[in-house]
């Protein structure tokens, strides 16, 4: 062999062989025969011994489906294989980018927020010095929520976040109430995310502003598209824009800092002392309730990465805890940040400009590129905020299909292992509402925030069950962090819902409406269930039954001669029906069926009032009733249309018939297609 | 092969396989050789027919055993990212079969899998393919044989069963 490199290049492989037969080997007796194994581009066997459906196992069989994957194709990319599953898991950089961008835009407006509820309150610009505090206490919560997240992260690593959370303690309805608000909200904050995002855009560029529904629901189509192709690519196309922003802001709070306290140029506000005379301490303790409310909007997003913890790569649950912690940091940082520097320099919110845009002049200095760039990546953050709900909405929804209370088509993943109905679904609802509303974030905002506490209440209501529960280590300072948080989340909720009405009362009635869906769904698949459901131990046999053939025939025709003989392949009782208007083409017809299918019966039926559907069936119930030991296969011709077209030109009586079947007692229908050799168009090779 | 030189690459290799405790590790063999030294992979099973058949004849069981065989095989070159070609024959007897298929092949080497068994007696038992092999292959023959402790513990476990 060693001589063999010519030899090897002549060689032809043994795959290109043409098969002639045996195969002469060196010795004269030593023949051998290359058996074809045509099945194994199709299918293989797993070592369980089941076979595998390979990919061109799922390759579509006709044209019009082979050009339906290639577009598919086109737009999401190559359909992965399950077992790929585990390389678009999200590393923990990822992760942040996907989950943490609605937090973490939240901190481009919470500042704002929190100093125009200050504001309204009439007290002046004084008033206007609370808003370090309030940040400060909002960030002590956002504390509370993310360790006791971290605990649900732990607890329970299989996605749903407060859903299995309440499912495990708080039983049904509080996990259903606590998903149904967080659907809302998901849905909600896809709407006000890209409304807003997209009032941005009119903002620098006003010509646009009558296409501005188009835009945001164009934006929704985008974002939709790209999680469509895959959670990871979604990913990798939208951390760039999170971390840029991340990166500039922490920038510009760094170097506001130093302007302020190392350089001393900060103003500040007039103390709220010398303004608070004709303000008594309720009042104060309610204008900051109000702040607080208006800028907990910050929260929202915090509970994604509890919702969507299968998604990490592993150890899915400590890597799902340490991003949450990061968020949660990073979210603080940047909303203490840029309320200190807002109060700092002492911005007062106006129409012309919002609260970030003027931190941002103050520290990079007005129509600088570093403004320019900073209120870019904060537009972009703001667009992506809605990605989080994109990854976390789906999930959520799929854990709900797999409890029943969601169709089981949500927890089914596309061709790129998304669970691509949960986002054609969050999309078209926000497309929705973006259109209804007109695209304006100020009419949308009141819906919004209000599912997201009522959620973190009953999660960390849930928590506290579980500490009381399973009684870990450590578990009394468990109890106590996550009592503090359902207190105080409850209490943000009820100030949202009162602060935020009557429009959020919109919400609080939906969330009922929805668990009624969700428990209906559920009711729906549990009777199937009891239905279908047999005892394991049964041993069954053959059925001695007979078998009773009826075929409807509209005349003579191949497509009939087929179904007959098939027929009469499955019993000898078989009669044909034939039901008409035609009382001499009847005739006929009789004449040359008794000579070309002798031995089975036809049935002429006359029918006067020209109906052909309902004699039929009541020619089964009449004439050929159901009885015990029997059944009635109704056998159907049907000719396949050559063409789209070809569904005008021919009757549809086969479907028709088909439908009034449908549920009759020992009634089985049989549809056998004619077309010729045109139905084996397909690439799958003939057995 | 003198000190110091350095063995040829193998540029194409026929892993023999038959469904047996070995063929595990006469992938993973391959897999290595593929990994350092880019080696082609053809992984062959040989249906042994009996004079009681035509040589072509449909035999669909011991067909489809052979199939599952080389599925498995080609499921785990595929875990290891390595291209394995896969080929089915029938053949009188499978030594010269595999001999002539890596001829044909322009194969380097036969790499083939040796159960660790004894006979009645406590001699070695190697079967007549292997020895076939090793005396008529015109290329290098790697012959694995698995360990000791991997027999005793087949063993047992099918006792147990």
């Amino acid at each position: 062999m060693t001589e063999g490199k010519d030899d090897r290049e002549a060689t032809p492989h043994p795959r290109e062989d043409p098969r002639p037969g045996p195969l002469q080997g060196q010795k004269p007796g030593d023949r051998r025969v290359r058996v074809d194994r045509p099945r194994s581009e199709y299918f293989r066997y797993t070592p369980s011994g089941a076979l595998e459906a390979r990919p061109k196992a799922h390759q579509a069989v006709d044209t019009r489906g082979r050009a339906i994957a290639s577009g598919r194709r086109l737009l999401f990319g190559r359909p992965l294989a399950t077992a790929e599953e585990i390389g678009e898991r999200l590393s923990k950089k990822q992760a942040l980018a996907i989950f943490s961008s609605d937090a973490i835009s939240s901190s481009a407006y919470a500042t704002e927020e929190i100093l125009r509820a200050l504001l309204v309150a009439g007290v002046g610009i004084a008033a206007l010095s609370l808003a370090l505090p309030i940040a400060i206490s909002i960030a002590l919560l956002l504390a509370v929520v993310a360790i006791s997240y971290r605990q649900v992260v732990v607890a329970y690593p299989s996605g749903g976040g407060s859903y299995s959370v309440s499912k495990a303690n708080l039983g049904r309805v509080a996990s259903l109430v606590a998903a149904a608000a967080l659907l809302i909200d998901y849905v909600l904050t896809v709407a006000v995310s890209i409304s807003s995002a997209s009032e941005q855009v009119i903002a620098a560029l006003p010509q646009l502003e009558p296409y501005q529904v188009f835009l945001a629901v164009s934006v929704v189509a985008v974002i939709a598209l790209a999680n469509l192709r895959g959670v990871r690519e979604a990913g990798n196309l939208f951390s760039i824009p999170t971390y840029l922003f991340v990166g500039s802001a922490l920038l510009m709070i760094g170097l506001g800092a130093w302007q302020i306290v190392g350089e001393g140029q900060g103003r500040g506000y007039p103390p709220l002392a010398d303004s608070s005379a004709d303000l008594a301490g309720l009042a104060i303790l309610l204008l900051a309730l109000r702040a607080f409310a208006s800028g907990a909007v910050a929260l929202t997003g915090t509970e994604a990465i509890a919702t969507g913890v299968p998604s990490f790569r592993p150890p899915e649950a400590r890597n799902a805890a340490t991003t949450l912690a990061v968020m949660a940091v990073l979210l603080a940082v940047l909303f203490i940040g840029i309320t200190f520097l807002a109060t700092g320099f002492g911005v007062v919110p106006n129409e012309e400009s919002t609260v970030l845009s003027s931190v941002a002049g103050y520290v990079f200095g007005l129509d600088s590129l570093g403004f320019y760039l900073f209120l870019t990546f904060a537009a972009l953050i703001l667009m992506l905020a809605a990605n989080t709900s994109f990854a976390a909405f789906p999930r959520l929804a799929a854990v709900l299909a797999e409890d029943s209370y969601f169709p089981r088509r949500f927890a089914y993943r596309g061709d790129r292992l998304a669970f691509s109905a949960g986002i054609v679904v969050l999309a078209l609802l926000a497309s929705a509402l973006i259109i209804i509303f007109g695209g304006d974030t100020h009419a949308l905002i009141p819906l919004y925030a209000v599912g997201v506490f009522i959620d973190f209440t009953i999660s960390q209501t849930g928590m506290i069950r579980h500490w009381l529960r399973t009684r870990p280590d450590r578990w009394r300072r468990r109890l106590a962090v996550n009592s503090v948080g359902a207190v105080v989340t409850g209490l943000v909720a009820i100030d949202v819902a009162i602060v935020k009405a009557p429009a959020s009362l919109f919400v609080i009635v939906l969330i009922p409406i929805l668990v009624g869906v969700m428990w209906f769904i559920r009711h729906e698949y549990d009777t199937a269930r009891e239905e279908l459901d047999l005892d394991r131990t049964l041993t069954f046999g053959a059925p001695a039954r007979h078998n009773r053939v009826i075929i409807p025939v509209p005349g003579l025709s191949r497509a009939v001669i087929q179904s007959v003989q098939f027929g009469r392949s499955l019993s000898d009782d078989v009669r044909a029906v034939h039901i008409t208007i035609d009382q001499e083409g009847a005739v006929g017809l009789q004449a040359d069926w008794e000579h070309m299918l002798p031995g089975v019966p036809l049935v002429i039926i006359e029918t006067p009032y020209r109906s052909l559907v309902a004699p039929f069936l009541h020619y089964l119930d009449v004439m050929a009733p159901t009885s015990e030991g029997t059944i009635t296969i109704v056998v159907l011709p049907e000719y396949v249309p050559r063409h789209w077209w070809d569904r005008f030109l021919h009757g549809q009586k086969s479907q028709r018939i088909k439908q009034a079947l449908v549920g009759r007692p020992d009634t089985v229908v049989a549809d056998v297609p004619y077309g010729g050799e045109r139905i084996y168009r397909g690439t799958t090779p003939k057995p | 092969m003198p000190r110091g030189e350095a063995a040829a690459p193998i540029k194409r290799a026929v892993l023999s396989l038959n469904g047996g405790p070995t063929d595990d590790l006469v992938i993973d063999f391959g897999c290595k050789l593929a990994r350092s030294d880019q080696t082609e992979l053809m992984a062959v099973y040989v249906v042994e027919v009996d004079w009681r058949h035509d040589l072509e004849a449909d035999l669909e069981s011991q067909r489809e055993e052979a199939s599952r065989v080389l599925d498995l095989a080609e499921g785990m070159a595929e875990k290891e990212k390595v291209p394995l070609g896969a080929q089915l024959l029938q053949a009188r007897d499978v030594g010269a079969a595999l001999i002539d298929e890596a001829v044909s092949l322009a194969a380097d080497a036969i790499v083939m899998g040796l159960p660790y068994r004894m006979r009645f007696g406590g001699d070695f038992a190697m079967g007549n393919t292997i020895p076939y092999v090793l005396k008529s292959a015109p290329c290098s023959v790697f012959v694995i044989r698995e360990a000791v402790a991997a027999s005793e513990a087949r063993e047992a476990t099918m006792r147990r069963e």
